[in-house]
């Protein structure tokens, strides 16, 4: 198969489908899960689609082990690519690495300090960005001004901006659809997806909680155990 | 006078380039009374520190060459090793690792681990050196020993326990809390010399009982008579603890971390006293030799003065005296008169005079016991040599020698330039494994080759400096490969026929990538239309062709051959006509196979303040880089990248000027990888013209 044909049958159509094109320019969205579940698979198979679609992806991590969530994007990669025999798949992997970067901060650093180092990498337009993945961000700290940053950033760049969010364990609020610890900060977001494991049939489910203004749809999307990539139930 | 082996030790000092390494070994060396005034690296006094021995270094403010000076600290006599903290210079820093038994970490209190502390310590981990911590440069603004602390557990995994503790930090910094004597330390007097124990200040007494406690669980792991103590909630003694310290450093699962300032003269005695009490003595750590008797077979040695001699040399210098070679005794002993065998050349030789050296003065001594370091005059040997005893045929493994990335065209300005810059040369391949030379058989031209634009930089400074050898240089030139990309079929006729025996032999087959090797032949000729005698000569005719590409005349790597057909006569047919038969048809058919050129790509990492950041990312972007990750930690940047070597020249002083001389970066050899149609297309043209003028 080769890199178009690839992208075309990618399950992650399907999403973008249910969300009229998906998340869009400008816009915020929200991956959550319950720790283990494996959001930063589901994330990184989202950037990898980006790429292969020939978009910039900045990664951003809070975690002090950036060679690790390097690997998740080779791991990841090589799942599709033997998934679905892609054509010189190592060439493709190395133009893709070119349009993607993974920045790691400490948890602790100012929002506007992480907008002013994007800034810097896309520097004169020397690096085009389309998809910015903020992994792992504590809503629990976060202030209403941070997240107006992130949005008029995301607008002015125009660019998608997905957060990924572990939740702790909420007890009875879980059988809300929103997490409690977005509750203040619903309206900012377009998108919001929960990764959540049914009992029914032992898979995790990707279920979509808000999609823009409309009403919620099923995905028929769930996380594949084995591959850990997003694939049709 | 030979030294009791439990009183040895021998060690390394380690660290990124300006952590203040240089003034911390002046300082060591200050304390324990060898020197007699104290010299900044780069002294207003224009003296400069005294393990600098060389000029060039002097100037630069940087460590280049490792020297070997020897110490005495209470009752320990302490070897210390001082080692390059530049990666161009890694093969150094290997060297010595190799003969170490105990090394200090330095790391700087406000720049903490940094990616040349990693690399270091990535080596001393090959080597199995147990290791101190020292975190300096307390004094400074931003100093933040808990951090660096946090950041050798985390990013080089060390089991890092604080020995010590500050007692404030930065302008504030006044001396040091030692946990296991559970007492103040403040450093007095002219340069620190009155060492004053006192109580633990009242707002810090919290503090080192919480860290005191931190370290009692760590050590209660190493120790069962600790553990029990620890458990029934009493205290350890103090010779207790520093027992169990000392097993969990040899075992290398602890690192006993240091705070201090060597700069303000704070904290470096009781690093000595930590280097006395917790590093191996000599025969501590198992040293092996290969008995080259018996097949290669590892052989532990014994570090007892009555057994044959067995020793390294690992350091040649040129002092105004003729060669002096530092040697470590492994076995043995090492005397005056006495005489060794070089395992290399076999050849005998006799010991004149033995020396103790303090960087840039020296002792003359009798002999030396096993375990310990000395200096050797007048012996002809190259660096990584072993000397043993006529009984034995021990060598010592061989060091571990990193491949050449660059190489440079250098031409003596006059004749007796030329002169000097050959005796020049012979001396810096005996010293230096990674640094080699060879002339080019097409154009006549000297070509030196070495781990990086500032290693041959320093080669070429040194031929100018010490052996008033002036040389013009080329400019640097990357180690290319060419490849094919397709498989490609050739069926090609060897002919000659000009009077006497004529030349015949016709091969066909093809060519094809191949990854895991640079070459392989295949032979699937039915029938004896080739016969067997003259398979062999096809692969060495191919074998010939695929030394040089026709693109831009470098080694073609990763081949495949295979012939499967091919005709021969029985009288015209020999080894030379097949020989050359392969070399027309693989030149025949490279072009079909659609060559490509690959050029080395190298593992950059840039570190520098986050201001500079646009700009650090920027010049990556300009040199054809992928910047694979940024990780920002405080005040620091760090950037990780994909560049080809090519775009990398005068890096080191294009990042200088564009971050104030704040940023610097290591690079190190990665992968070859495919040079982009317009890159390829100009290489091939400059081949071309370099072709066309030699040819004129």
């Amino acid at each position: 198969m080769v890199k178009a044909e690839l992208v075309k049958q990618s399950p992650l159509r399907i999403l973008d489908a249910s969300t009229r094109g998906g998340l869009g320019k400008g816009n915020l969205g929200v991956l959550t899960a319950r720790h283990g579940l494996g959001k930063r698979s589901a994330m990184v198979h989202l950037a990898v689609d980006r790429l292969l679609q020939g978009k910039g992806v900045i990664h951003i991590t809070f975690s002090s082990r950036v060679q690790h969530v390097l690997d998740y994007y080779e791991e990841i990669f090589t799942e599709i690519s033997k998934m679905k025999s892609l054509e010189k798949a190592f060439e493709v992997y190395e133009e893709l690495v070119a349009h993607r970067m993974v920045m790691n901060f400490e948890q602790k650093t100012d929002v506007q300090h992480i907008l002013e180092s994007v800034k810097a990498r896309l520097g004169e337009k020397t690096f085009a960005v389309d998809t910015v993945i903020v992994d792992e961000f504590n809503f629990a700290l976060t202030k209403k001004e941070e997240l107006e940053a992130f949005q008029s950033f995301a607008k002015s760049i125009g660019v998608e901006l997905w957060f990924s969010v572990s939740l702790k364990d909420e007890g009875a609020a879980s059988l809300q659809p929103v997490p409690l610890v977005l509750l203040p900060y619903e309206y900012f977001f377009s998108v919001m997806i929960n990764l959540r494991a049914h009992r029914e049939d032992g898979k995790v489910h990707l279920e979509m909680i808000k999609d823009h203004a409309s009403k919620p749809q099923d995905t028929h999307l769930v996380l594949d155990a084995k591959t850990l990539l997003i694939l049709k139930d | 006078m030979k030294i009791p082996v439990d009183k040895m030790r021998n060690i390394g000092i380690s660290a990124h380039i300006d952590s203040g390494k240089t003034t911390l070994t002046e300082r060591i060396l200050f304390y324990c009374g060898r020197i007699h005034a104290i010299h900044e690296v780069k002294g207003k006094d224009g003296v400069g520190a005294t393990m600098d021995s060389m000029e060039l270094e002097r100037e630069r403010g940087i460590t280049i060459q490792s020297a070997a000076t020897s110490v005495q600290w209470r009752d320990k006599y302490i070897n210390i090793i001082d080692t390059p903290g530049h990666v161009d210079f890694t093969i150094e820093v290997e060297r010595s690792l190799r003969v170490l038994d105990g090394a200090i970490l330095v790391l700087c209190s406000v720049a903490g681990v940094q990616s040349q502390s990693i690399t270091v310590d990535r080596q001393m981990k090959r080597y199995d050196v147990p290791r101190l911590a020292f975190i300096n440069k307390a004094d400074r603004t931003g100093a933040n020993p808990f951090r660096v602390r946090e950041q050798l557990k985390e990013k080089l995994g060390h089991n890092a326990v604080f020995v010590t503790l500050p007692i404030g930090l930065e302008d504030k910094f006044e001396g040091i809390i030692d946990l296991v004597e559970m007492q103040a330390v403040y450093f007095e007097g002219e340069d620190g010399l009155d060492v004053q124990r006192r109580a633990i200040p009242a707002d810090l007494e919290a503090q080192a009982k919480q860290y005191r406690e931190m370290m009692l669980e760590e050590l209660a792991m190493f120790d069962d008579e600790l553990m029990e103590l620890h458990l029934e909630g009493k205290e350890p003694t103090v010779e207790l603890i520093k027992k169990t310290i000392r097993k969990g450093t040899l075992s290398r699962e602890l690192t006993p971390v240091f705070v201090g300032s060597a700069y303000k003269n704070k904290g470096v005695q009781v690093l000595l006293d930590g280097v006395s009490d917790y590093l191996p003595a000599p025969n501590e750590k198992p040293n092996f030799a290969l008995d080259t008797r018996k097949n290669e077979e590892k052989v532990q040695l014994v570090v007892e003065d009555d057994k044959p001699t067995v020793a390294l040399a690992f350091k040649l210098d040129d002092g105004q005296y003729g060669q002096l070679t530092y040697v470590r005794i492994y076995q043995g002993v090492v005397k005056k008169g006495m005489e060794l065998r070089n395992m290399r050349s076999q050849r005998r030789f006799k010991i004149g005079r033995l020396v103790k050296m303090h960087a840039n003065h020296m002792e003359d001594i009798e002999d030396a016991g096993a375990g310990d370091i000395c200096a050797l005059f007048g012996i002809e040997c190259a660096s990584g040599d072993t000397f043993v005893d006529d009984s034995l045929s021990l060598t010592m493994m061989s060091m571990y020698v990193p491949a050449a990335v660059i190489s440079l065209a250098i031409e003596p300005v006059d004749k007796k330039s030329g002169d000097n810059m050959a005796k020049a040369l012979g001396r810096f391949t005996k010293e230096d494994p990674t640094f080699r030379t060879f002339v080019d058989p097409e154009s006549n031209q000297t070509i030196i080759q070495g781990m990086g634009e500032l290693h041959l930089e320093v080669y070429i400074e040194r031929m100018k400096r010490e052996y008033k050898a002036e040389v013009k240089t080329g400019m640097p030139q990357v180690a290319y490969r060419e490849a094919i990309s397709e498989r490609a079929e050739f069926n090609y006729t060897h002919k000659k026929q000009t009077g006497g025996s004529g030349q015949y032999g016709r091969v066909a087959g093809f060519i094809e990538p191949l990854e895991e090797k640079d070459y392989e032949f295949v032979d699937m000729v039915k029938g004896g239309v080739i016969p067997n005698e003259f398979i062999p000569s096809c692969d060495k005719g191919f074998q010939e062709a695929v030394k040089k590409g026709t693109l831009i005349g470098f080694p073609i790597v990763g081949v495949r051959v295979t012939i499967n057909d091919g005709q021969y006569h029985p009288v015209d047919s020999s080894d030379m006509a097949f020989q050359a038969a392969a070399i027309g048809a693989f030149r025949e058919v490279y072009m079909k196979a659609k060559p490509i050129i690959l050029e080395p790509i190298m593992k950059v990492v840039l570190e520098g303040p986050t201001e500079f950041q646009g700009n650090m990312f920027g010049s990556i972007n300009q040199r054809r880089g992928v910047i694979l990750s940024s990780t920002e930690d405080g005040q620091f940047c760090k950037i990780e990248a994909e560049v080809p070597l090519s775009e990398m020249f005068g890096y080191s002083t294009v990042l200088r000027s564009m971050s104030q001389g704040k940023s610097e970066f290591t690079m190190e050899f990665l992968k070859y990888a495919k040079v982009p149609t317009s890159v390829s297309d100009q290489l091939r043209k400059e081949y071309e013209e370099k072709r066309k003028a030699l040819q004129r």
